[in-house]
């Protein structure tokens, strides 16, 4: 029976270890009472034992820990229990091998009902590569974990299947979710489109070529929070050899802020771009690092560069100098307080062409608020036209000046150099009347007569164009002038003609003036000796007043009871040789009046007349008072009013 | 006694009032004339043709002649110590400010301008008689 049942145990056995032999794993067979029945030759190499030194031996030698006891019942199961329970679950163990070395396995047990009970298969399985490789992941992963955590982003690592595998605490903060929720979760749970697609292997392409598509590009992308809400992001995708293939590590960057400056930069250039060029000079926007952050078609244009030439470069290309150095912070100064003096101001400089031509600018600045700090936004404006146009300006003046200065000397010379002849015509004319009148015929003196007339007159015509050149020509600085000395001398200038026509001068106290005394005097003295030569019979009346005339003007008025002037002539008096009565009636040269115009202008003010014909007139001129008071000399009478 | 006066003067009409005017007021003035500065100095110097002639009491001296002018006789003249105590009055139509400064400078006694009325002129002439060569008392000639 018992021999019976050995053979028929080893004919099933055999019939099995056909079995045993084809499989790849190494295979044991056990019997309830820990036995080794049966092995394969995977497991006499992966033991390093010959068959017949491990059949009937106990199944601890190889597996010394968690096999037996797995199978062997106890005081609280059956075999059969014990075993049940273990069927089909990979368990890992020790083995070790006849040399006394371990390595780790995987067992897989299934039952097998044999005539001696029931045997347990073990399919062992060398997982030293395995075991390897799980560790060094796991070490890999310590030391990844520890770069994770320090990087400032929020750190997803996904597999190519697009599950989370790894994160760091800034992506648990970030997204809302505590690591183990994400762990194995589709990445698309919290980046809902654009990155599972570009990392997973579709149709046409590997997942390497797909991640090799994405690695280093900034993707901007939305991110979902684990409350639902959205919000932009950029992320950079690296990849990460592992033993379980490529992973992709993303840095995920939270660009809210960004962003919101963006839309609001796009916002205000927007808005400002449309004022910019509706702007009629160069406009060009600058940071106070002094970069170009926008410019308008005229800019383009002015300076001969296209936008993206300009965009991002440094305003000195364009202004090399003063207008960077404006904006600057430096050592002393904030850039607002840099910016602040120069807001508002035109500021003379040189712009460079593309072409390295440079032409003359003027530029205003005015600051700007943006999300990027101050701006300052520059209007430029080609001066060239200006400036040459000033340059013109200056030359002609000059010209003009010279010119005049050329017609002064002029007059003067040649009403000088005309004296000296007309002296001799003068004098002899005189000299012939005295020695012969009334020794020729009444004709020869009527003859002398002319020519000695003639002389006169041409002798006053010089003497006054004389005077008249020397307004310009020796005028003194206007000082400190006492208009009263200066009007006293005036009257004693006038004092044969005063007495002869008996006249009524009068004046009230008069002040300290800034003026030219001499001119001063040549001033009051034609208006004074007009006043008492275009007289009506009867005795002539002048007055000399002067007021406060606002400020720290006073206006001189020199009023008379003469002839008076139709007002149409009010303008034509004061012109050169302009006189208004035919010689018998008044003599005259006709440029007293062009004098006095010409000294007021010289102090800076005009000379008025107001008149009615056969009322007499009143000539006003203002002059620029003086602090000092007035200065009176010692022996002039000081009455209110001084009768001459 | 003669008094001697030296008119250096170019203008022949300016000459003959000159003489005139002298002739009316003081018949004793006797007027020796030199046209020019280089004339005048060989006058002075009694150089060439003027080897005779006597120093002259004063000296009316214009300003503006041809080859030499007064500024330049006025110089030559006051940095000679043989003629610088002859009196040089200035007698010119010039009312130049650079005109009489520099005739001072150079040490003119007196710098009178040309009246342009004859009645004016002679009148000055008068003065010039008056005061010069009548009340003021000139060094004696050598």
């Amino acid at each position: 029976m018992k021999t019976t049942s050995r053979l028929n145990r080893k004919v099933q056995l055999e019939s099995y270890r056909g079995l045993l032999e084809a499989a790849p794993d190494a295979m044991v067979v056990v019997n309830v009472g820990g036995d080794i029945v049966l092995l394969n030759v995977q497991a006499e190499k992966q033991f390093g034992y010959r068959r017949d030194e491990l059949v009937g031996q106990k199944v601890k030698n190889i597996i010394p820990e968690g096999f037996a006891e797995r199978i062997i019942a106890d005081g609280t199961r059956s075999a059969a229990e014990a075993l049940a329970q273990q069927i089909g679950t990979g368990i890992e163990l020790i083995g070790r091998r006849k040399d006394g070395s371990e390595f780790p396995i995987e067992i897989m047990l299934s039952p097998l009902e044999s005539t001696e009970g029931i045997l347990v298969t073990a399919a062992i399985r060398d997982i030293s590569t395995r075991k390897g490789a799980e560790i060094h992941l796991a070490q890999m992963e310590g030391r990844y974990r520890g770069l994770l955590e320090a990087a400032p982003d929020a750190m997803v690592v996904v597999n190519v299947a697009g599950e989370i595998v790894l994160l760091n605490v800034q992506a648990e903060k970030k997204f809302g979710y505590s690591r183990h929720e994400l762990v194995g979760q589709q990445v698309k749970n919290i980046i809902p489109e654009g990155f599972a697609e570009r990392i997973i292997a579709d149709g046409t392409r590997s997942a390497a070529e797909a991640l090799a598509q994405q690695i280093g590009a900034g993707i901007e992308l939305i991110g979902r929070r684990k409350d639902g809400s959205e919000f932009p992001i950029e992320i950079m995708l690296s990849p990460l050899e592992s033993p379980e293939g490529i992973l992709v590590t993303a840095a995920i960057r939270d660009i809210s802020t960004r962003k919101g400056a963006e839309i609001h930069l796009a916002q205000m250039e927007g808005r400002y771009r449309g004022l910019l060029e509706a702007a009629p000079d160069a406009m060009v926007v600058v940071n106070v690092a002094g970069e170009i952050v926008l410019l308008n078609v005229r800019a383009e244009k002015e300076f001969g560069y296209r936008r993206d030439e300009l965009v991002g470069q440094q305003v000195k290309n364009i202004i090399p100098e003063g207008f960077a150095e404006r904006i600057i912070a430096d050592g002393t100064r904030s850039a607002a307080e840099a910016l602040a003096q120069q807001i508002g101001t035109g500021i003379e400089l040189i712009g460079r062409r593309k072409d390295g031509s440079e032409f003359p600018i003027e530029i205003m600045l005015s600051p700007l608020e943006s999300a990027d700090g101050i701006l300052v936004t520059a209007a430029i404006r080609n001066i060239s036209v200006r400036k040459l146009a000033e340059a013109n300006l200056v030359r002609k003046l000059d010209e003009l000046y010279r010119s005049n200065e050329e017609l002064g000397q002029f007059a003067y010379i040649a009403s000088h150099d005309l004296q000296e002849p007309l002296r001799m015509v003068a004098s002899y004319t005189q000299l012939l009347s005295r020695k012969y009148k009334g020794k020729l015929d009444t004709e020869a003196d009527e003859y002398i007569a002319f020519a000695v007339d003639g002389a006169n007159r041409m002798q006053r015509l010089i003497q006054d164009l004389l005077a008249f050149s020397r307004v310009g020509t020796k005028g003194k600085d206007l000082v400190d002038t006492s208009s009263e000395a200066a009007l006293l001398q005036a009257l004693q200038n006038l004092r044969g003609a005063i007495t002869e026509s008996g006249a009524q001068v009068t004046h009230d106290p008069m002040p300290a003036v800034l003026a030219d005394e001499m001119q001063l005097t040549q001033l009051f003295q034609n208006i004074i000796g007009n006043a008492i030569k275009y007289q009506k019979p009867g005795i002539p009346q002048v007055h000399i007043s002067a007021a406060r005339n606002g400020g720290d003007k006073w206006m001189f008025s020199v009023k008379d009871n003469g002839l008076g002037i139709d007002p149409q002539y009010f303008d034509k008096i004061f012109g050169m040789f302009q006189r208004l009565h035919k010689r018998e009636e008044f003599a005259g040269t006709g440029i007293g009046l062009a004098i006095c115009k010409k000294i007021a202008e010289r102090h800076g003010c005009s000379i008025l007349v107001e008149s009615t014909l056969g009322q007499g007139s009143t000539f006003r001129f203002a002059l620029a008072g003086s602090e000092r008071k007035s200065y009176i000399p010692a022996d002039t009478p000081t009455e209110e009013a001084v009768c001459l | 006694m003669p008094l001697e006066v030296l008119l250096v003067e170019d203008s022949g009409g300016d000459v003959r009032l000159t003489q005139e005017a002298f002739h009316a007021v003081n018949p004793a003035v006797r007027l020796h004339v030199a046209n020019d500065g280089i004339e005048a100095l060989a006058f002075l110097r009694h150089e060439g043709v003027f080897v005779d002639v006597p120093r002259p009491d004063l000296t009316l001296l214009d300003l503006n002649m041809p080859r030499m002018d007064g500024r330049e006789v006025l110089a030559l003249i006051k940095n000679d110590a043989s003629l610088k105590t002859i009196p040089v009055v200035i007698l010119t139509t010039s009312d130049a400010d650079g005109d009489i400064a520099k005739s001072y400078q150079l040490h003119a006694n007196c710098y009178l301008r040309k009246p342009v009325q004859l009645n004016a002129f002679e009148s000055l002439v008068k003065s010039i008689n008056d005061f010069w060569l009548t009340k003021a008392t000139l060094p004696q000639i050598q």
